[in-house]
């Protein structure tokens, strides 16, 4: 225990002490200062402007959309409607002809024209048409409303009475029993990236680490002097406490720094979410984050004792890397669809190497029973410590191990063997 | 102090490395493990070190089976290394820590033996900053500053100019004169003839011959005279010689030792002669005999 210690010990000092460690955090956080304090510097900043713009919308520099419809009474109220619909455009009528205004549009003085026909057609034109133009579903909204009326008024009924009934709303209210996944959608991401780029950042400077003391011969001493058990605990502690405390600087920067500026946030309730995380589910994170990072990060450190050389990490952590990547790609897949219930995450959910993604996700987005949660969390824990003995004996076995990389079926003969 | 290998057996897969290894070393001598690379010495220190243990046999400490809570080593690998951008003083408490020490009394024990080598100045230098040697003698730190029973030291003469040298021999005369168990393992044989009271020379796993150094000489068969003189041409032929290494060197083998006094007197009597001596073996002749 006492080995322990002060293995734990130096490998932090170690981490907390580095310049890429402290570099990185440092870095982090001054980017979520910015990011954070965004909307305050942009409104001191254009405060001036927009109060210059405020009485005159049109010197605001809304974008024009030329409007063409039939002459007389319908087209005149087609006009007042699209205008309505269209706020965010400056709706002029089209006075020139078409290849005028094909011109304004090419020219950027107009940004898109709509040449109505009848109730039943027009033609859009734009120079661009982007992936997220939306204007002919609103112009198909607006001109099918104007038909719904035409139709009311010429079955008897006033403008009136039609604008009426086509312009009623229905009230609803949502009561999500469970889960609301809109409002943890978010969170459950930033949380599953963050314990991805945790996981694969830290294992892979777990491996790096054990692969360097390996190549500097420093583990001639090292092997004599300390128990591998101790070796491989302390270190993966170490890193273990060290990712979690550049977790609690970089989101513990966050929710400072949204705190700090959270009435210029306001609005956004997406990034109002994520800092509204329920407190339990925090618990769950750190348990899974905890559990997650250990069984990558002992199982990096074997690999890492079986190299020769430093160069030969990349290759030898290749099936755990790929192992935690397809984890990482199920959870990815089955929150964008919003099914995390399906039955490959209920497996991946209390299969230790990804049940610390799986469940976490199910648990942040879905109602998933008390005892799965336990079961899950009995089997990783079992798991964690199944792996961190194991990884103390590859790294054994591994370390006295130079020259070609040796194959799995040798050190878990060798192993056996002791 | 002593402690005993008996009879140790290591495979590594179908490999015998070790085919039962025994040899003895005791407190206040210096013991010399000798044989070619990949004799077996390395495994056999590994096994005494607890590193691994062996297939079959036993390791005795003051005649018991040991217990390595009470007993503490010192190492200097042949393969040195250690942290090479961290600070010296600063992995050198660490490893004295690992070895069970406080890191006050290690801070205190690193600061007298960087004294002692004259490192003192590095202390909060990186350890890549220093020369091959100078890396050396930190190195030997680590196997020293924890005041280890038993210290083995593999190669330790290799890399060190011979003013670093007789350094490392006044140190490790201290530590034997403490009565500390020394374990040389060398192939520079002249430093293991210069320290070491008994030697073992392990070949193919085996241990082939043991014992104290200056008895394995004496059993040699003193039936041969090393003579020299200027007239070693006409000695040889007289005497049925051979002419030696050395230049001016003649080598007579005798019918029986006995004859010793006789074949002295003819050749005083009857040739100018600078030196005669019963040849005995060095130690370099005896491990190329055993080891090959």
């Amino acid at each position: 225990m006492k080995q322990f210690k002060v293995i734990f010990k130096f490998e932090l000092r170690n981490y907390l002490t580095n310049k890429i460690f402290l570099g990185v955090t440092i870095f982090l956080v001054a980017l979520i200062g910015v990011v954070m304090f965004f909307p305050r510097a942009a409104e001191a900043l254009g405060g001036g402007e927009d109060g210059e713009t405020e009485g005159s919308p049109e010197a605001g520099g809304r974008p024009v959309m030329l409007l063409s419809v039939p002459s007389g009474e319908a087209g005149s109220l087609m006009g007042e409607a699209f205008a309505a619909a269209f706020g965010r455009y400056n709706v002029r009528v089209l006075e020139d002809s078409l290849e005028e205004m094909e011109a304004q549009i090419l020219d950027g003085t107009a940004e898109c024209a709509l040449v109505v026909e009848s109730l039943n057609a027009y033609d859009y034109y734009v120079n661009n048409l982007s992936m997220y133009d939306r204007n002919t579903e609103t112009a198909d909204e607006v001109l099918k409303q104007l038909g719904q009326m035409q139709a009311m008024v010429d079955g008897g009924l006033s403008w009136e009475e039609a604008e009426g009934i086509l312009s009623s709303r229905v009230s609803h209210e949502v009561f999500s029993l469970g889960k609301d996944q809109i409002e943890n959608f978010f969170y459950t991401y930033i949380m599953i990236f963050a314990l991805y780029m945790v996981i694969l950042l830290y294992g892979q400077m777990v491996a790096s680490n054990v692969a360097t003391e390996k190549s500097s011969r420093a583990m001639e001493v090292l092997i004599t002097s300390a128990r591998p058990v101790s070796m491989m605990f302390g270190k993966v502690l170490a890193s273990c406490l060290a990712g979690f405390t550049q977790l609690v600087a970089v989101f513990g920067s966050a929710v400072l720094f949204f705190n700090l500026n959270k009435e210029y946030w306001g609005g956004t309730a997406a990034v109002a979410s994520v800092f509204d995380m329920p407190p339990e589910l925090l618990g769950y994170m750190l348990v899974f984050f905890v559990l997650g990072f250990l069984i990558y990060a002992f199982l990096y450190g074997a690999i890492g004792s079986t190299a020769s050389k430093l160069e030969d990490i990349n290759t030898s952590v290749m099936p755990i890397t790929m192992l935690f990547i397809v984890a990482f790609m199920v959870v990815m897949y089955s929150l964008a669809d919003g099914n995390v219930d399906n039955i490959l995450m209920k497996i991946c959910s209390f299969v230790p190497f990804t049940s610390p993604m799986a469940m976490f996700t199910r648990i942040a987005m879905s109602s998933v029973p008390f005892h799965e949660v336990l079961i899950s969390v009995a089997i990783l824990v079992v798991s964690v410590f199944g792996v961190g003995v194991l990884a103390a004996r590859i790294y054994k076995v591994g370390v006295l191990l130079y020259g070609t990389t040796p194959k799995l079926g040798s050190i878990l003969k060798a192993i056996r063997k002791e | 102090m002593r402690i005993e290998l008996k009879d140790i057996r290591k495979s590594f897969g179908e490999k015998e490395v070790l085919k039962g290894v025994s040899l003895a070393a005791e407190g206040g001598r210096a013991f010399g493990l000798l044989g070619r690379n990949g004799a077996g010495k390395t495994t056999s220190i590994r096994i005494l070190m607890d590193v691994f243990p062996a297939d079959s046999g036993e390791i005795l400490f003051e005649g018991k089976a040991i217990d390595y809570r009470s007993v503490q080593f010192g190492y200097l690998p042949e393969e040195r290394g250690l942290y090479p951008k961290k600070k010296i003083g600063e992995q050198l408490i660490y490893f004295a820590e690992l070895k069970g020490m406080r890191r006050s009394a290690a801070a205190k024990a690193v600061d007298g033996w960087l004294e002692r080598l004259g490192m003192a100045e590095y202390r909060g230098k990186r350890l890549d900053t220093l020369s091959k040697g100078n890396q050396q003698k930190i190195q030997l730190v680590t196997a020293l500053a924890h005041d280890p029973q038993i210290i083995i030291l593999d190669e330790p003469f290799s890399g060190l100019d011979p003013v670093n040298a007789m350094l490392l021999k006044d140190v490790v005369r201290e530590e034997i004169a403490r009565g500390k168990i020394v374990l040389f393992s060398s192939h520079q044989m002249n430093y293991i003839e210069e320290f070491c009271d008994s030697i073992a020379i392990i070949n193919g796993g085996q241990v082939v011959l043991s014992g104290e150094l200056h008895e394995i000489k004496r059993n040699y068969p003193r039936n041969r005279l090393v003579v020299r003189s200027g007239q070693c041409g006409e000695i040889a032929s007289a005497f049925g010689g051979s002419m030696e290494g050395e230049r001016d060197c003649v080598m007579i083998t005798l019918k029986s030792p006995e004859d010793k006094g006789q074949v002295m007197r003819r050749l005083t009597e009857g040739y100018d002669i600078d030196e005669i001596k019963v040849f005995e073996p060095s130690l370099n002749d005896i491990f190329v005999e055993y080891a090959h």
